[in-house]
């Protein structure tokens, strides 16, 4: 550990206690992963149901590349607006180490700006040309999550920034690189697919086209099932590459951090489980459907925790050097409070109203 | 200063132009056209009016478009070029407001869902239940507006804030009011400016009449901007309007700027009173290409006068635009750049490689070595005293002295310089006494850009600062020991050798 290296701390202190900048991270953060997993795990999956439906009409692979790319018309919009927050939060509490993570990176920082735009306009290019348009939208949204794990991997570990100074790139030899990559894309997989799958269920049970719809939720089904299967895989090897101190601090935390891990790997097994329960046909189970979807996004939830806490155990030999001075504006977060349950209240009734308006012909607008 | 340096070969303040001015441009775009839209499209379900409602809708697919995604991605590209670039900068601006921020996403989130869900709901939805959506749209995007306009008017006149560190002292600064009229008035004209496209694709007999229809909305964008921008000019301080208003401004270079600003504003009125209100019909593309130029002339002129008057602090008289806060003066001059950070101390210990880093820890924020503001552009070169001396063809010699040197050496005539310098032979022959020369002058600038430093470390911390009272008053200072100062000018001085590869610290 060079301590030198680590920028100091903003003079202008932490406008709030610690805690409640944790809490708002890792819970916007858990946000930004539902639209996250919708974009990452609905592009890739368009891509390879699009190659396989070949395009055709009724095909129940081209129908469903058809249906996540029309989600992601909201749902890339989505995840970059609830990106925002913890991308502000993060800066918040981690300021030394992330902007110095993102400058080692430099230019593939920068480049995920380029990806991202790209990435979006291929996807409404896509819905109107087709071509090869998805395969552009798909390759930008996964290098965007090679980015995000690399600035991940660079900031937690100060002790390698000269390293990494000399080659960024040397981060992809990080034990875990790989592992966390793959774990992200696998949750990605089986969200959009449980999405796709509840979705189909829904449509089935209500009569639309059910020969169609049941064939799509038994595909996305098995789409889930496989990539829980390699999730479980890889969460062990993920967990067995950590680095010795933060495998030990996970372990030695206590119920705060063995307790969010332990429920963790019990809800991806009770997920595996129901999966398998589901057997060759949900739309027979709709009750289960939810459940499951219900589940991964509790899944989802605590290991948004778990990586929060692993983040906390790789950066603590590093942030104990420092103690942040806390200058709480507590009236401009009560407004903030107040604004944000207004402002989400107001989407919800909005959302709900507009459901509750539909209108055809001249009565429309 | 004491961050990683990120050597992109680019200049940063370029590359967050970039990023900034796509930005603004399509987020008052999406604040300006929410309103006239949604407007538009009340007052087309008032009359029965087919046309205005179609004039809405085509427009609201730019909206969507354009907003929703590129607005998103490019505002969340600040924060990415300025973590890049400016990290201490940035960092500071976050910790005194990441409520602000926070409390702006809010409405950031309410404005993407809204701006999502009113464009694919035509036909789909009620009209009351549309208009609902559509004004919502435009709440929270004008309260985005409202709050962001208080963290970006407080860099330039944070007021009462620089003695009380207060939220709201900063928020409500001296010119939070003036430039929300102002930027309301922007909103329109932007919108107006891209909706003209829209307008055209209605049919030849309504035409005129939606033409006109934005017309009165650009004269009242233009009226409103106006009284926005002089009231903007009334709010500045005494020691900022100095630099750009007067009959000898401090800076010609933002007179200039201003004179811009208000002549692509008065431009705009012209073209809008006479092509879109007395002669809708003679109204074609050509109309909307020059109004939308004026509005961007206007609106960028006034962001660069506001950037520009704000120079080289990133919080006025609190944190410059590398970082480096007034308060940490003292203390950097005391123990070094080098102790203070690890970044600039790790690597090479030869005077060139270290004195590369410290000018990438303190000046490639603003310079590069060759690209935009660059540094090697203004150092003396052997090259610039040849032809001083050489004067071939006879009256070069001066105009070269008058271009590269007499911004340093303001108090001698290029006759009483010429005097001074060797011949050109006695040049040619030996170089590098030349080149010690140089050192000796840039050494000297530090010394000075060192003192100034001092100058600003002893004002009051809780006033704003009165640029007028330095020389280089664009410049931050230089900071570290007296050792530094050195290694910084030998590095400079080396980049006129030509026998040395020089690339550090570039940016």
């Amino acid at each position: 550990m060079n301590p030198d290296l680590i920028p100091a701390l903003d003079a202008a202190g932490l406008p709030g206690p610690p805690w409640l900048f944790h809490v708002l991270l890792v819970f916007t953060f858990f946000l930004h992963l539902i639209f996250m997993n919708l974009t990452l795990g609905g592009t890739l999956m368009a891509f390879v149901a699009n190659l396989r439906g070949r395009g055709q009409s009724g095909d129940p692979d081209a129908v469903l590349a058809k249906r996540l790319m029309g989600v992601n018309t909201y749902a890339i919009s989505l995840a970059i607006t609830t990106g925002v927050a913890p991308l502000l939060f993060v800066q918040v509490l981690y300021q030394q180490f992330f902007y110095s993570g993102t400058i080692l990176l430099g230019w593939i920082w920068f480049g995920m700006l380029v990806l991202l735009m790209i990435g979006y306009y291929a996807a409404y290019l896509h819905k109107r040309f087709r071509g090869g348009w998805l395969g552009v939208s798909a390759v930008c949204f996964f290098a965007i999550a090679m980015t995000h794990v690399a600035v991940h991997l660079i900031h937690v570990q100060p002790a390698k920034w000269p390293q990494f100074n000399m080659s960024a790139m040397s981060v992809l030899a990080d034990p875990t690189y790989w592992p966390r990559l793959i774990h992200f894309v696998l949750a990605a997989v089986t969200f959009a697919a449980l999405v796709a799958a509840w979705w189909a269920v829904r449509r089935a049970r209500a009569g639309v086209d059910v020969d169609l719809n049941t064939a799509i939720a038994q595909s996305t089904w098995r789409w889930a099932y496989l990539a829980t299967v390699l999730q479980l895989v890889d969460g062990f090897l993920l967990t067995a590459v950590l680095p010795k101190p933060v495998l030990l601090g996970v372990m030695r935390g206590g119920i705060e951090t063995l307790g969010p891990l332990s429920l963790s790997i019990l809800l991806a097994i009770g997920l595996l489980v129901m999966l398998e329960r589901g057997g060759p046909n949900p739309v027979m189970k709709p009750g289960l459907v939810s459940g499951v979807l219900a589940t991964l996004l509790l899944t989802i939830a605590v290991m948004s925790v778990t990586r929060h806490q692993v983040r906390v155990l790789y950066l603590e030999p590093a942030t104990s050097k420092f103690t942040a001075t806390i200058v709480p504006q507590w009236g401009n977060f009560i407004l903030f409070a107040l604004l944000l349950v207004i402002g989400l209240a107001t989407v919800f009734w909005m959302v709900r109203r507009v459901l509750t308006s539909p209108a055809e012909g001249d009565e429309a607008a | 200063m004491d961050y990683p340096i990120w050597s992109s070969g680019l200049s940063g303040g370029v590359l967050m132009a970039w990023v900034a001015i796509t930005h603004v441009i399509v987020s008052h775009f999406a604040i300006g056209g929410g309103l006239i839209i949604v407007v538009s499209e009340t007052l087309a379900v008032k009359r029965a009016d087919r046309e205005m409602r179609e004039l809405a809708r085509r427009a609201s697919l730019v909206l969507i478009l354009v907003s929703t995604v590129f607005g998103a991605i490019s505002g969340v590209g600040i924060w990415v070029v300025a973590g890049l670039i400016s990290p201490g900068a940035i960092s500071a601006l976050i910790h005194n407001y990441v409520w602000g921020w926070a409390i702006e996403w809010v409405f950031f989130v309410l404005e993407i869902v809204a701006a999502l869900v009113y464009y694919t709901t035509w036909d789909k939805i009620s009209k009351g239940a549309h208009l609902l959506v559509g004004w919502l749209y435009f709440i929270g995007a004008y309260m985005s507006l409202v709050v962001i306009n208080g963290i970006i008017t407080f860099m330039l006149t944070p007021g009462r804030w620089l003695e009380t560190h207060a939220f709201w002292d900063g928020f409500f600064n001296p010119t939070y009011w003036p430039s929300l009229v102002l930027r309301t008035g922007i909103v329109i004209l932007m919108a107006v400016a891209f909706m003209l496209w829209s307008a055209y694709k209605a049919s030849p007999g309504r035409r005129p009449d939606l033409v006109r229809y934005l017309g009165w909305w650009f004269l009242g964008g233009a009226l409103l901007s106006y009284a926005g921008y002089r009231w903007w000019e009334v709010a500045l301080p005494d020691t900022v309007t100095a630099l750009f208003l007067g009959e000898t401004p401090t800076l010609a270079g933002l007179a200039a700027t201003r004179s811009f600003t208000l002549w692509s504003l008065a431009i705009g009125l012209a073209v809008c009173v006479l092509a879109l209100l007395l002669a809708p019909r003679a109204a074609r593309g050509i109309t909307a290409i020059v109004l939308m130029a004026a509005a961007f002339g206007f609106f960028g002129g006034y962001e660069r006068l506001r950037e520009g008057t704000r120079k080289p602090f990133l919080i006025h008289s609190h944190l410059f635009s590398n970082g480096l806060l007034v308060s940490q003066i003292d203390e950097i001059n005391r123990v070094g750049i080098s102790a203070h950070s690890g970044w600039v101390a790790l690597g090479d210990p030869s005077p060139e490689a270290l004195g590369a880093r410290i000018f990438a820890a303190e000046c490639s924020s603003c310079h590069t070595l060759d690209g935009y503001q660059s540094i090697r552009g203004v150092l003396p070169t052997v090259a610039d005293m040849e032809r001083v001396a050489a004067d071939e063809p006879a009256g070069t010699g001066v105009v070269h002295y008058l271009e590269q040197c007499s911004s340093c050496h303001i108090d001698i005539a290029y006759e009483d310089m010429a005097e001074m310098l060797p011949t050109v032979d006695e040049i040619r022959e030996d170089p590098d006494f030349i080149r010690e020369l140089n050192l000796g002058m840039i050494t000297m600038t530090m010394m000075e850009l060192k003192e100034m430093g001092e100058a600003y470390a002893d004002f009051d911390p809780h006033e704003v600062f009165d640029m007028r009272t330095l020389r280089r008053s664009t410049m931050p200072p230089f900071v570290g020991t007296d050792d530094e100062a050195e290694t910084l000018a030998i590095y400079l001085a080396s980049l006129d050798d030509p026998q040395r590869e020089t690339t550090g610290g570039a940016r």
